[in-house]
């Protein structure tokens, strides 16, 4: 008897105005009640997406721009027109024969050197960037630096590098340093500490304390404290993620030579000025190859690294 | 323990430490091999490429002076134009955003394994995702430019074109990473093939494909800021003709501006995201 009183109140003090409908109905209406709220907010939502959907259609002028409305038209007849004329018996006849590969690519003795270009731009920046970034990481990493105000500061400070637009700096930077390499090399390497000062902080973060303590207990000061405690450890990490953003900095600086900055880049957007048509695929073959090709070789060399680590843990 | 054995013990350390302090010569001579040959492929390029101080400082000092002609920050009596441009790069991200995801779904279930039982197919599939995935999305624009003419189209179809290969595997991955149990459960209990979609694929596969389809709006509206410099659209024409003018207080006004817009993008993106995700 004591028991069902006490089921009783329980039931009272929920919901006094149901006391007497019983329990299901409760349920029912309770539960009715919050898939009709969850349809409501995803009506809501699916009705804003699609008006959204709509407003950038039209604001990006996807149909009905002055070029006519059949985009996959306009497109075929593009890539019929970038498509090289090459004939299978004149392929490797002299750069004189039209229809052969040499032709089609005669302007390699001045898109192969800008090719290194692109490539000489991502390593020096890259291994200029690396190093700049591992003081930067240091001074804002939570485990190293006691000092809250300047651990915030140096992270305000890349993560607005890293808002930026790489191609808006290389613009800004080819009108102060001027055309050519120098530009983009600076914009890489703003960008590579960018990205890295961050990932090698959080590598810092994720290291073991104990050996750094060992250090000190030993009488290290600080800077032994990182030299013999935390590089050891955190090496492979870091090459890891330069290789990473190596892979990046090539597709950046290929594109970044568009704007002025050297590179591949500025022959394309030569061809473009001119339009040879055949020459857009002829130079973007040359760069999707070599960004491809040194994926391949960065992910192995990744992969080694990251392996040597685990063997040594 | 024996003294002698403890003894023994201790040479035995010092014989470690006395390796760990000095490393042997050969070793000792790789790692300065390693750094000679950094420096060496540095001064290579360096010379290579004329990065000399002295263009250094001098653009560093022009530089500086964009700097101190940026103060005060002014619109340029434009701020009408430069919202509908911001405007206009975020309709170009949503859009293009919006066409790669959905070209992707078709592409990423021909490129899951668990759903091509035929292996040629979805390697081939990948390996043209991956063949495509490194081309930037400006090159892109660039070309697409002079075919389809100036105007935000041609940076939509840049945008999208170079999401297609990244989303395309994601995409196969969000479906290789199915839980097939709760489709077995259907099956079990006699639901045919559109509930067995209804029921338990979509709800497993929806919210990953929309998150990552919201992150790559993040990181188009950072792309598209960019378009505008060949002629797709968007803010960056409107920064391209200040930088040329050397209206820095201008240039800085628009930037700051942008990187407004990109801090509340990414907080209500990711907030939505962390909200898909539980």
């Amino acid at each position: 008897m004591a028991r069902g009183d006490f089921v009783d109140t329980d039931l009272q003090k929920s919901s006094p105005s149901s006391r007497s409908s019983d329990p299901v109905a409760t349920f029912e209406a309770e539960r009715s009640k919050v898939i009709g709220r969850r349809r409501f907010y995803r009506l809501f939502f699916l009705l804003g997406t699609l008006i959204l959907f709509i407003w950038s259609f039209s604001v990006s002028e996807i149909f009905g721009g002055d070029m006519g409305s059949d985009p996959l038209g306009r497109m075929l007849t593009f890539l019929d027109k970038m498509t090289p004329d090459l004939e299978a018996p004149l392929l490797l006849e002299g750069a004189e024969t039209p229809g052969s590969f040499s032709n089609w690519y005669y302007g390699m003795p001045l898109w192969g050197p800008a090719l290194l270009e692109t490539v000489q731009m991502a390593i020096f920046a890259t291994i200029l960037g690396a190093f700049l970034s591992i003081p930067a990481a240091l001074l804002c990493s939570r485990n190293l630096v006691p000092y809250a105000p300047l651990r915030a500061g140096v992270r305000r400070i890349l993560e607005a590098i890293r808002t930026l637009p790489d191609i808006i700096v290389a613009m800004i930077l080819v009108a102060a340093f001027g055309i050519g390499p120098l530009a983009g090399v600076i914009t890489i390497v703003l960008s590579t500490v960018g990205r890295l000062g961050k990932l090698f902080s959080e590598i810092n973060e994720n290291a073991d304390m104990r050996q750094l303590e060992g250090i000190r207990s030993s009488g290290g000061n600080w800077w032994d404290q990182i030299r013999y405690g935390l590089f050891p450890q955190v090496a492979p990490g870091y090459a890891s993620y330069a290789m990473l953003k190596f892979e990046g900095n090539i597709s950046a600086a290929a594109a970044l030579g568009i704007v002025g900055a050297g590179g591949i880049g500025i022959e394309l957007a030569r061809a473009i000025t001119y339009t040879q048509f055949t020459d857009y695929l002829a130079i973007l073959l040359m760069m999707t190859v070599l960004i491809f090709a040194i994926d391949i070789a960065s992910e192995a060399i990744r992969h080694r690294l990251i392996g040597v680590k685990v063997a040594s843990a | 323990m024996t003294i002698a054995m403890e003894m023994d013990q201790t040479s035995q350390a010092e014989l470690i430490l006395h390796k760990a302090v000095h490393p042997p010569l050969s070793k000792r001579v790789q790692g300065l091999g390693g750094v000679v040959v950094l420096a060496l492929v540095m001064g290579w390029i360096a010379v290579d490429l004329e990065l000399t101080p002295e263009t250094f400082f001098r653009g560093l000092s022009r530089l500086g002076g964009f700097f101190s002609s940026m103060w005060p920050l002014s619109d340029g009596g434009d701020l009408q134009r430069i919202l509908y441009a911001l405007a206009q790069t975020f309709a170009m991200a949503f859009a293009g955003t919006a066409v790669a995801a959905i070209i992707s779904v078709p592409l990423g279930l021909l490129g899951a394994k668990t759903i091509v039982p035929f292996a040629p197919i979805h390697f081939a599939i990948r390996r043209v995702f991956d063949f495509f995935r490194g081309i930037p999305v400006l090159v892109w624009a660039l070309i697409l430019v002079s075919a389809f003419g100036l105007g935000p189209f041609a940076g939509v179809v840049a945008l999208a074109v170079a999401d297609i290969p990244v989303l395309s595997k994601l995409y196969a991955e969000a479906f290789e990473n199915i839980d097939p149990k709760q489709a077995e459960g259907l099956k079990a209990s006699g639901a045919g093939p559109m509930a067995s979609l209804r029921y338990a694929t979509l709800p497993q596969v929806l919210p990953v494909m929309a998150s990552q389809g919201l992150f790559y709006l993040e990181s188009n509206f950072r792309n598209a800021a960019v378009l505008g410099i060949v002629g797709a659209g968007g803010i960056g024409f409107e920064l391209e003709e200040r930088i040329k003018m050397f209206a820095f207080d201008q240039v800085i006004f628009i930037i700051l501006l942008y990187m407004i817009c990109v801090a509340i993008l990414d907080t209500l993106s990711g907030r939505l995201r962390s909200n898909l995700i539980h």
